[in-house]
């Protein structure tokens, strides 16, 4: 309902303004220029999220004060606290950063959006600013015609940077000129139904213009053409804090759990900032003074005066916060639930994650793993095995001989509400990320599509291998119970070696993935044994030409099977991070250097 | 500096950032030398072991980390 009266009433207000003052059209266009330019900044900043931000946001949000650093260095580089707010939710969501850290980064940001007011209060209207933007536009539309991603990427900074320029000049000039026809500092109010009247209009235009910065600069503009009193200016800056807020809500209201977890961590802290501001702001109006005496500000520079209190009370905020952090999270977790997820959803799959390739290989490479530990109970249980026996029994061939338990399931149903469901949740992510993420990391994408197909098959197999294997497991005969275990064995073993190389710690994946090499290589020379004992058996009469049959086609889909779930955990062990892992992927051998190592 | 080598410079630059750096010798080498200590591994314990069918599966391994340790050198003397 809000939504249906407030466009219109926006669009009248903006017309009929339009319509009755020229300056203030200059005003308005001043602003959308400004947030044109705010808008090709991010799509710049975000050519360059592919790689070094991604995997700086993961080195560096360990501990509460990296967080917050992270979130004032690249709120102020990037001058955009939305941009750094959704790669900080993508991360949370694909649990590659904590909510606490996720705090951290935005109390930072919340300091780093305060660099801006220096910069247009020390900078942007003390110079002739359009004179820096015309080549700024004119470099950056070149640049971003360029085929290279980081090409346009720098075009697509630069022009935003030129808009951004342009924009406040257009607001300069226009509060200039209104002031000769309208002087809206008459309008002024004093004491604290003037701090609550100017916080709302703050918080309001905020809300209409969704981005706190411009707000910032369009009273840096208005203030330094007098068309505001410092004392309105200083209700007005506490206003776009909380106005922000709104934003973020709104924002968050289509977003997942973690989205809203830190939309409340950011209304919680702008809400006691705002608040802290307006009970002390007498004590912050005498501590810019000190400050601005301190650092050479001048008297009457109004302009640099508010960008002072913005940090003030923005730090001072942060101060109050940080030591409540963890507390803060408990709280939202608690005040914000997320529903238990059943097994058979993806955990980690989310389009917040989408535009960034690293999150997104990352996420995947979780939910594969996912898959695998869907799949691994399902081929524990298809053949009568439990998931435990594997895993932890001190002599695996002997409980698999000994285990004689048949576990009755629908192996058909599980592989459709676990297996299928998730296949099919990640397959559709990949489809749709490769919309999204550069060529580069095609290849990596293809790699884990093939893992998932994979596991995939190996249930499969596992499907037509546990007719026979249960079958023959109760037999009489003993040879083919003994061959049918051995199959068995060899499924266990390779499930048992996959989960151990894959709780190695991080160093040790690179020298994982190379022992996958030895285990195809064991796995071989095992399955020519074999070979040669089902002909023996066979030979000597020992078990009938129907089990025959039956053990070279089950003996196909075990080879299968531990094939593809080498080729698997070998895509999945890759990371990118270790130090050896790249020369060891360059090492792994191939199918026929294996053969040559296996051969007798 | 031309400008048209200026540019062609800075595509160079990122071409080779796109398409990704062949791996550093210094990386192969710590490679050589992990795997030359899991050869020495499995060769202390090839010489204490007695089941016939683990000795077969071990020095099997041992093939293994040998053809790696070859393919790796190769790759260092390119």
């Amino acid at each position: 309902m809000l939504k249906k009266i407030l466009l219109p009433s926006i669009l009248f207000i903006l017309g009929y303004g339009f319509w009755v003052s020229p300056d203030f059209k200059e005003i308005a266009a001043g602003v959308s220029i400004f947030l044109f330019g705010m808008l090709f900044l991010e799509e710049g900043f975000k050519a360059f999220t592919g790689g070094v931000l991604e995997k700086l946001l993961q080195k560096t949000t360990n501990k509460t004060w990296k967080s917050l650093l992270f979130g004032v260095v690249s709120t102020t580089i990037m001058q955009s606290s939305s941009l750094v707010s959704v790669i900080t939710i993508s991360f949370i969501s694909a649990g590659l950063v904590t909510l606490v850290a996720g705090i951290g980064i935005i109390f930072g940001a919340n300091i780093g959006t305060t660099t801006g007011a220096w910069m247009v209060a020390a900078f942007g209207l003390k110079v002739k600013i359009s004179a820096y933007a015309m080549p700024m536009l004119v470099f950056g539309i070149v640049l971003s015609f360029q085929k290279s991603k980081y090409l346009k990427g720098i075009g697509s900074v630069l022009a935003g940077l030129g808009f951004l320029f342009l924009g406040i000049h257009y607001m300069k000039e226009g509060f200039e000129a209104f002031k000769d026809t309208f002087d809206l500092a008459a309008l002024a109010v004093e004491g604290y139904p003037g701090l609550f009247l100017f916080a709302a209009i703050g918080a309001a235009a905020t809300v209409v213009m969704q981005s706190s910065h411009a707000t910032l600069v369009l009273i840096l503009t208005a203030l330094a053409a007098g068309q505001i009193t410092y004392e309105n200016s200083l209700a007005l800056a506490i206003g776009a804090n909380v106005g922000t807020t709104i934003t973020a809500i709104i924002g968050s209201l289509s977003a997942n759990v973690q989205g809203k977890r830190l939309a409340g961590a950011h209304l919680v802290f702008n809400l006691v900032t705002g608040l802290i501001a307006i009970v002390f702001i007498s004590q912050f109006v005498w501590a810019v003074e000190w400050v601005s005496d301190h650092v050479g500000i001048a008297q009457d520079d109004y302009t640099m005066k508010l960008a002072v209190f913005h940090t003030l009370f923005n730090v001072t905020g942060v101060l109050v916060m940080v030591p409540l952090i963890n507390r803060l999270a408990d709280y939202l977790f608690k005040v914000i639930p997320e529903k238990p997820k059943d097994l058979a959803e993806p955990l980690y799959l989310n389009d917040a994650v989408i535009e960034f390739p690293e999150t997104v290989l990352k996420s995947l490479k979780k939910e594969v793993w996912h898959l695998f530990d869907s799949a691994f109970e399902l081929m524990a249980h298809g053949i009568n095995l439990h998931r435990t026996e594997i895993l932890e029994s001190p002599d695996l061939e002997k409980t698999i001989d000994e285990d004689r338990e048949i576990h009755e399931f629908d192996l058909d149903e599980l592989y459709e509400s676990k297996v299928k469901i998730l296949y099919g949740a990640i397959i559709e992510f990949i489809s749709h990320a490769q919309e999204h993420i550069p060529s580069l990391y095609a290849e990596e994408m293809f790699r884990l599509r093939k893992a998932s197909l994979e596991i995939v098959e190996c249930v499969k197999h596992i499907k037509h291998l546990r007719k026979n294997a249960t079958r023959y497991m109760l037999s009489d005969n003993e040879h083919i119970r003994v061959e049918y275990n051995h199959l068995r064995y060899q499924i266990s073993m390779i499930l048992r070696e996959i989960y151990r190389l894959r709780n190695e710690d991080d160093f040790d994946h690179a020298l994982a993935m190379l022992e996958i090499d030895e285990l195809k290589a064991e796995i071989k020379l095992e399955h020519k044994q074999l070979d040669g004992r089902i002909t023996e058996v066979l030979r000597d009469e020992r078990i009938t030409p129907l089990m025959a049959t039956s053990l070279l086609n089950d003996f196909n889909y075990v080879d299968e099977t531990a094939r593809n779930l080498l080729d698997t955990a070998q895509a999945l062990l890759v990371s990118h991070s270790d130090l050896v892992a790249e020369a060891a992927q360059e090492v792994v051998l191939d199918e026929d250097e294996i053969d040559e190592a296996s051969a007798a | 500096m031309k400008f048209s080598r200026l540019i062609g410079k800075s595509e160079k630059i990122v071409d080779s950032h796109e398409q990704g750096h062949p791996v550093e010798s210094a990386k192969l080498s710590k490679l050589q030398r992990l795997l030359g200590e899991k050869i020495s591994r499995y060769q202390a314990k090839l010489e204490e072991m007695d089941d016939p069918k683990k000795r077969k599966k071990l020095q099997t391994r041992l093939k293994v980390v040998n053809a790696q340790l070859k393919k790796s050198k190769q790759l260092s003397a390119r």
